[in-house]
């Protein structure tokens, strides 16, 4: 393995880090909360003295990112960001504990939205700014960011990217790597100005519009409330924050299509209407589930809406606790917890277009029991989809199945919570969504530091994929050659 | 730019590799998943699976707005179809590979009719880069700057040649009459560097000489090497190269024996080729070589499909003592390891079409943004010769180069001003107009600002 390269990189990433946690430092300090700015400010001191002279002093001879420096960069790069993300949370006094901070941070650039906080009362606005600012980050992925800003990384990127870019394969919307992860920023960022507008005219404080605005872009679902999204009590509010998470569960290349004017390939996306018809059926079948519960049509439609949209685009925000449906509405919102949303969205879960086509594989392996000889290609958006990545999409929904289930075997150890919560909990870490079922309906503080750390590791092989993460387990890895 | 490159292929490939590292925006079409995937994991273009000649896959690719496109597939039909259609949705110049011998004949109504700026024909610009070796056989590598007005001539020299162990500055002192060429560049085992005035060349360095071509042609007199002349060439293999290339030397007075292994194609060859002497066998047969007379050739070439059956053939000609031994070889990244076993001229069509290609696509490129005027590859894409024209205010114009700040590792090689070539000396200066070639051994120099400062 190039070696040198690997520092070379993850020292810039961390010097990354540290500009990131800059906004935090200054509302920490607009708002006169001193210990607040100081948990900001040191961590961010440590990630300079570590990371300019990895970046500065370790110069690569070969420049040349293979498939294995790729992955590795990716796997430590955000394994030491979450180290380094968990520090404000526990130098504040917010999180005290290293283990629960790393789980809240993990969460964060994960965009699960899971949460060990539990009193809301009180807290400093620049470490709640921060912790909502991780979603922001992981949503597109900090080293898209990296590309984005250091032009000189260029040539073999594309394993970068591949390990962070959600889907199952990755398409670059313009030919230069660098020039398509500058548009899919301006894009994010634009999209994220507009809600934050919105939110403020539809009555947030700016405070509280900012941090919605960033965690609903990285679709992760860290509120200042315990209630979340509920606490405010707005259908407008409700009806904004709904748009935009299904609006940030959409490819990204296609609002680069409707900006270049071409809305054919807005139409002609497959993905997109396998997306919005599970939206509409689910909110139409959870509408006619609930309805008894809220008496009428109208607030179950507004209720059921919200929940699918938090749960589809794999956000986790609330306006009730869906615990209180029947079983019926629960069944669907945990099947919705597997889907998730588009390839290239900043959402989690397995995507839309692995499950379409999972489907039509089942379709064609029944077909072919009676009618052995018919040859059957798979198509998707008017395309026939090759062998190898069907199998690949096979193997990745195993390991999806296996890797919950293991997690949920191992955090059943502590011998906590039912079955029930804790399958719920290892699904909702790996799909990125942040609430479950039970015990974990609004936190995670319930859980050991055992179960913290599995689930930690869940929630990152579930936003790298899989794989990134995997593979640093496998022994052959780190062998010589 | 904008360029679409359709056929991920050899050619394909490298093009696409220098064209995206010289930070063009590249889309790349081809219909095999596979050689797309090779080619998104390392090279930074877009990647399309599609047929290059349908309409649709051209407009997904940007066919509308590209600058130029490259048809480099397998087929000519397609390459001419690609063109056709890029052209007309409205990609502003188009490079075609056409590699059949019948299109070939008809090919200046083809390049107007389908509206190609630019049809390359791999196997024939292979053909003569041969050509042009076997006129100069002393030389292992000829390259032709401004117009052809300049050459440049790569050659090894021998122990007892005349310019061993002198500096350079004092050879026309102790050489009476030595005729003045530019000394370019050295490849001293493998090391590539630009000889100044205390420069001593010794037995064994590659040198690279440029001058106007008369001058050279007198200075190989000089050194006494112009004496030897090719009059008897054996080719092996009966491909497309051999065939271009027995129908260029043959004119010349040249015999030409070629050896081809299928019985229908040499045939073939006798019948369309009758001045040449066509046997059929296997080249790779020692005993067959022998026999009909390779000891006494002047030269070898070999032309087989395969690259190590040319390099074993074109070993044991060296070792039977034949002057002169050229040898196809595609994989430029084993190139030292054949100069090291004595075979000093290789000629790979790969590079060369690629070469022609990335000339003209830097051509069309320096309208918008660099000043270069032409780019040439030097010892394997190791050094760079451009071509620049001077501006009338940039500050060098008129100070005599010796004033002059050189940046390091480059040189003024020649100064071409009214058709007059120029060997520039330290007293010479640089005119508005002037076409100035530089040499340098790095790459991306974009502007001559870059390379003389005052």
């Amino acid at each position: 393995m190039n070696k040198r390269l690997v520092i070379h990189v993850i020292g810039a990433i961390l010097m990354i880090e540290a500009a990131a946690m800059l906004p935090a430092l200054v509302i920490g300090l607009i708002y006169r909360e001193p210990g607040a700015a100081q948990a900001m400010l040191y961590p961010m001191l440590m990630l300079i003295a570590l990371g300019l002279p990895l970046w500065l002093l370790v110069k690569p001879k070969d420049q040349n990112l293979r498939a294995k420096e790729g992955f590795t960069v990716v796997a430590l790069s955000w394994l030491l960001l979450s180290i380094f993300g968990a520090l404000p949370f526990v130098f504040s006094g917010m999180i005290p504990n290293f283990v629960d901070a790393l789980f809240e941070a993990v969460s964060g650039f994960t965009t699960t939205g899971a949460t060990v906080v539990t009193n809301f009362e009180n807290r400093p606005h620049g470490i709640m700014f921060w912790r909502a600012f991780t979603h922001w980050i992981g949503g597109m992925g900090v080293l898209v960011l990296t590309l984005a800003l250091l032009p000189q990384m260029t040539g073999r990127t594309s394993h970068l990217v591949r390990a962070e870019s959600p889907g199952p394969s990755m398409s670059k919307i313009v030919p230069k790597m660098g020039d398509s992860a500058k548009i899919l920023y301006l894009i994010y960022g634009a999209l994220t100005v507009i809600e934050f507008i919105a939110l403020m005219i539809a009555g947030m404080d700016v405070y509280d519009a900012a941090i919605h605005a960033i965690s609903t872009a990285g679709t992760g679902g860290f509120s200042t409330y315990g209630d979340s999204i509920g606490a405010f009590n707005s259908p407008a509010i409700e009806i904004i924050i709904m748009v935009f998470m299904v609006l940030y569960g959409v490819n990204f290349a296609l609002y680069y299509s409707i900006l270049i004017g071409n809305w054919k390939a807005v139409k002609k996306s497959e993905e997109l209407r396998w997306y919005l018809g599970i939206f509409a059926f689910s909110t139409i079948a959870i509408t006619a589930f609930v309805t008894p519960l809220y008496g009428n049509v109208f607030s179950a439609l507004r209720f059921s809406s919200f929940e699918v949209a938090s749960v589809v685009s794999t956000t986790g925000f609330g306006v009730v606790d869906f615990n209180t449906w029947p079983q019926s509405a629960k069944a669907l919102i945990l099947i919705l917890m597997f889907f998730g949303s588009c390839a290239g969205s900043t959402a989690g879960g397995m995507k839309i277009v692995r499950v379409a086509l999972l489907c039509k594989l089942g379709q064609r392996e029944i077909r072919r029991t009676f009618q052995p000889r018919k040859v059957q290609v798979v198509r998707f958006e008017g395309k026939g989809v090759e062998e190898a990545q069907l199998s690949q999409i096979s193997v990745f929904f195993f390991v999806y199945l296996a890797l919950i289930l293991a997690g949920m075997f191992l955090i059943s150890l502590e011998n906590r919570f039912d079955v029930q919560t804790n399958f719920s909990a290892a699904l909702t870490c790996v799909s990125n969504v942040g609430p479950g079922f039970g015990a974990i309906a609004s936190d995670f503080a319930g859980y050991g530091p055992f179960a913290k750390c599995v689930l930690s590791v869940l929630m990152l092989a579930g936003r790298l994929e899989m794989f990134p993460i995997l593979v640093l387990f496998h022994p052959a890895l780190w062998r010589k050659n | 730019m904008r360029i679409l490159v359709i056929g991920d292929g050899k050619v394909g490939h490298t093009v696409v590799e220098h064209l995206a590292k010289e930070n063009h925006d590249v889309v790349l079409i081809d219909t095999d998943e596979e050689a797309l995937a090779r080619s998104q994991d390392t090279l930074d273009v877009m990647c399309i699976r599609g047929n290059g000649a349908n309409a649709q896959t051209l407009i997904d690719a940007g066919a509308k707005k590209a600058d130029i496109i490259i048809a480099a597939t397998a087929s000519d039909e397609t390459n001419m179809l690609c063109c056709l259609i890029a052209k007309r949705l409205g990609a502003k110049y188009s490079i075609a590979r056409i590699r059949d011998p019948e299109y070939n004949e008809s090919l200046s109504l083809l390049r107007h009719e389908l509206d190609i700026d630019l049809a390359i024909n791999p196997e024939r610009a292979t053909a003569i880069e041969i050509s042009r070796l076997l006129r100069f056989p002393f030389a292992s590598n000829i390259e032709a700057f401004a117009r052809g007005r300049v050459e440049m001539v790569a050659f090894r020299v021998q122990d007892n040649d005349v310019i061993v162990g002198t500096p350079l500055r004092d050879l026309s002192r102790t050489l009476r009459g030595i005729p003045q060429v530019l000394y370019a560049l050295v490849d001293r085992d493998g090391a590539l560097s630009i000889p100044y005035g205390d420069f001593v060349i010794q037995p064994g360095d590659l040198v690279y000489v440029a001058a106007e071509a008369v001058t050279i042609t007198a200075y190989f007199r000089f050194l006494g090497k112009a004496s030897v002349k090719i009059r008897d060439v054996m080719l092996l293999g009966g491909g497309r190269i051999s065939y271009y290339l027995a129908k260029m030397i043959t004119p010349m007075g040249i015999r030409v024996a070629m050896i081809e292994i299928n019985q229908k194609k040499a045939e073939m060859l006798s019948e369309s080729l009758p001045d040449v002497n066509v046997i059929y066998g296997d080249g790779t047969d020692q005993e067959l070589l022998e026999q009909e007379g390779l000891p006494q050739m002047d030269a070898f070439v070999a032309l087989c499909d395969r690259d190590e059956e040319n390099l074993m053939t074109g070993l044991f000609a060296v070792r039977q003592g034949v002057p002169k031994v050229i040898v196809k070889n595609n994989r430029v990244a084993y190139a030292d390891l054949i100069t090291d076993m004595g075979l000093d001229s290789i000629v790979s069509p790969r590079s060369i079409t690629c070469a022609n290609i990335l000339r003209y696509v830097r051509g069309w490129a320096n309208s918008e943004g660099t000043k270069v005027e032409r780019l040439y590859h030097l010892a394997d894409a190791r050094a760079e010769a451009l071509e620049f024209i001077a501006r009338a205010n940039d500050p060098y114009i008129g100070v005599p180069l010796k004033d002059l700040t050189m940046r390091p590792g480059t040189l003024v090689a020649v100064i071409v001003r009214d058709r007059k070539v120029i060997v520039p000396f330290g007293n010479d200066h640089i005119e508005p107009g002037d076409t100035v070639i530089i040499i340098a051994c790095e790459s991306g120099l974009t502007d001559l600002n870059e390379v003389i400062t005052r």
